[in-house]
């Protein structure tokens, strides 16, 4: 991104992208072409310190060749904007690809997998479109930065913040570990697996689940269409929640009313439901009255249905009033964590809160989806990023340069 | 506030703003009239804003979830853009197009209606959230504005009735939305990491979100190489496609089946 100039000063034709368009299009290609050769193998990024060095390798070629040959032609026109600007085509282009076919696994031998579109992003023609999109960025980098003046100060925080992000992200790929960790109450786990593979691997820590919890929302009443598998809308368009007083209309057909609603109930001797003793075996049950045009109104119990407890739905004609589980508002899981050092920490772990743990990050990821709130398994993820610091530098130099971006857009265009 | 709601207040305030439109035929010979008529587009503009709010307090989340409700806040936002414009540049047609775009997303929603479900997901229960969608949201907003701009500019030049005001009035709008689409890009990273444990994994829409991305980095190279005015306004004009794709198409491409961003509505 080159300091901003009102359109109003623009006035020349576009210069110098065919050669540019050409040189990108090659990369492509003989990305392509490798990928073809090798059956779709894709690149494989050397992990730490090899992926290390093979950066500061680079870094340190950029640095010595825009400065030693900065007058070379060949050098000027790497670090220009028609080359940059051509890469940044070759690159949406190769997202384009990415975003609009599934990156999934294809038949070997087919064509989407000998040329990696299934895994683009870690394709060959990916690599040296992006391997040349950061020479180019570093070129102009370094020449925004020496000499340097303030003024330049904008340029250097967007343009240096996306190429030490992009980079470290980019090279930094090999060192991320990401893996499961299935936890069940009452018992204490060191292996995680590796996804997809289900390699098992034991970790330097243990977790011991002492609890793992859900909190949903409202259940809801819905007018089930079982030949079609689709709920029917409500008039309201509301999605009916289950209380006491709650009434649902569906036009035409029936309207039901809530008389009396227990969160957490089991079947009674009498056929009525009783309060659960422990609260997390019940299941909700409604009492409703049902009203049919032209007939007079039914009272029943309805439920949800659990483990050990048979839904009971009231049939409607063809269709059926039944009672929906809550969707989750919140699951959690508390946690004991134990280094093999003997360091303990104590801690809950809950979406959108990952606990940090000797390095590692542990999310909330999921459960047992079957068994819902009586879950007694929760799955935890582990990831390690050792070069997360880095990439996070580059997000906040990229944010400083933006907002520079910004004061500097408003004045000019005050001036304007 | 409810959705039951909703087809008066959008009637309401679409009736403002076509009234407000009509009126100012004879706002330039008086005005109390014109006075007139900018009561009735802010007032359409404040009827949704209300409703928004309302919704808000009813639903007891943001009203951000759903494709429909971003269709609300674009429908909310975009004509305060074309107001603005002309406030800053005496640009005037701009806002029609504006008030035509929030008309068009309007009737979408009343075509589509939303289900009214207060249920947020638990990985939508961040502080990110409300920032993220709604930076977006904005640099959507002033990103289509540029777009219109862009084809209306080219249209005017067509004419022989360039203008240099409003060229760089679409520049401008297209810097604004090219700013905020950054924010949104890095805080969707940065909540991506909290949240799914990495801050990006080439998921279908945060694909199309660096496509999106590109192309306006793109639009900003070519003006630092003083690209034609013409080719500015034709990327410009097109180039909000690729934001539309990365808002609504995403959910209907191939890729889309494994996504995390499939949305309703």
């Amino acid at each position: 991104m080159q300091s901003s100039r009102t359109t109003a000063d623009a006035g020349t034709a576009v210069e110098g992208f065919g050669g540019a368009a050409l040189f990108t299009i090659f990369a492509i290609v003989a990305g392509f072409a490798v990928e073809w050769l090798t059956a779709g193998s894709g690149i494989v990024i050397p992990r730490w310190p090899v992926n290390f060095l093979f950066l500061a390798a680079f870094a340190s070629g950029i640095v010595a060749v825009g400065l030693g040959m900065r007058d070379r032609p060949v050098v000027a026109w790497m670090g220009g904007i028609p080359v940059g600007l051509s890469l940044i085509v070759g690159l949406a282009l190769l997202s384009f690809i990415g975003g609009f076919l599934p990156q999934d696994p294809a038949p070997a031998g087919s064509m989407v997998a000998r040329l990696r579109l299934n895994s683009i992003f870690s394709s060959w023609p990916f690599a040296f479109v992006a391997f040349l999109f950061l020479g180019n960025l570093g070129f102009s980098l370094l020449w925004k930065t020496i000499p340097f003046r303030p003024a330049n100060l904008q340029f250097i925080l967007f343009h240096g913040g996306f190429w030490i992000a992009l980079s470290c992200g980019l090279l930094g790929s090999s060192d991320l570990q990401r893996l499961v960790i299935p936890l069940y109450e009452g018992q204490e786990s060191g292996v995680a697996y590796e996804m997809p593979s289900e390699q098992p691997l034991r970790l330097p820590y243990s977790i011991y689940l002492k609890d793992f919890e859900i909190l949903e929302y409202v259940p809801q009443f819905a007018l089930y269409d079982p030949s079609t598998d689709q709920v029917i809308d409500e008039k309201s368009r509301m999605v009916p929640e289950v209380r006491k007083g709650a009434r649902a209309v569906w036009p035409g057909i029936v309207s039901a009313t809530v008389l009396d609603f227990l969160p957490d109930a089991v079947p009674g001797k009498d056929g009525n439901p009783v309060l659960a003793a422990e609260g997390h075996k019940g299941v909700p049950f409604a009492r409703i009255r049902v009203e049919l045009e032209g007939q007079p109104a039914v009272e029943q119990w309805i439920n949800g249905g659990g483990p050990g407890i048979n839904p009971q739905f009231f049939p409607v004609g063809n269709y059926f009033i039944v009672i929906a589980p809550g969707q989750p508002k919140a699951f959690s899981s508390s946690v004991l964590i134990r280094g093999n050092d003997g360091q303990r920490r104590v801690a809950t772990l809950e979406v959108n809160k990952p606990v940090d743990f000797q390095g590692w990050k542990l999310y909330q990821m999921g459960y047992d989806e079957k068994a819902g709130r009586w879950s007694t398994m929760s799955l935890v993820e582990a990831v390690n990023d050792p070069w997360l610091p880095a990439v996070y530098l580059g997000f906040f130099m990229i944010m400083g340069g933006n907002l520079l971006f910004f004061w500097k857009g408003i004045k000019k265009m005050e001036a304007a | 506030m409810t959705l039951v709601e909703f087809p008066a207040i959008a009637m309401a305030a679409v009736a403002c703003w076509v009234l407000g439109s009509l009126l100012q035929i004879p706002a330039g010979r008086s005005k109390p009239v014109a006075v007139f008529s900018w009561t009735l587009f802010v007032g359409g503009s404040a009827v949704l804003v209300w409703f928004l709010v309302s919704y808000w307090i009813a639903l007891e989340r943001p009203p951000l979830r759903t494709l429909g409700e971003t269709r609300l806040w674009y429908a909310t936002l975009i004509p305060l853009v074309g107001f603005l414009v002309e406030y800053r540049w005496g640009i005037r047609w701009l806002k029609y197009y504006c008030i035509g775009l929030a008309t068009l997303f309007l009737g979408i929603n009343l075509l589509h209606p939303d289900v009214f479900q207060k249920a947020l997901m638990p990985a939508l229960q961040s502080v990110w959230f409300v920032p993220h969608v709604v930076v977006y949201l904005v640099a959507y907003v002033l990103l289509a504005a540029s777009s219109v701009a862009g084809f209306h500019n080219l249209w005017l030049q067509y004419r022989n009735k360039s203008s240099k005001v409003s060229e760089s009035m679409s520049h401008y709008l297209a810097l604004l939305g090219f700013v905020l689409l950054t924010f949104g890009l890095v805080f969707g990273a940065l909540w991506a990491k909290e949240a799914w444990g990495h801050y990006w994994t080439w998921d279908p829409k945060e694909t199309w979100a660096f496509i999106s991305w590109l192309a306006y980095l793109g639009y900003l190279h070519l003006v630092a190489r003083k690209t034609r005015v013409t080719t500015l306004q034709w990327y410009l004009g097109l180039a909000f496609l690729v934001l539309l794709v990365c808002w609504f198409g995403v959910n209907y491409l191939p890729s889309a089946q494994n996504s995390v961003h499939t949305y309703s509505g």
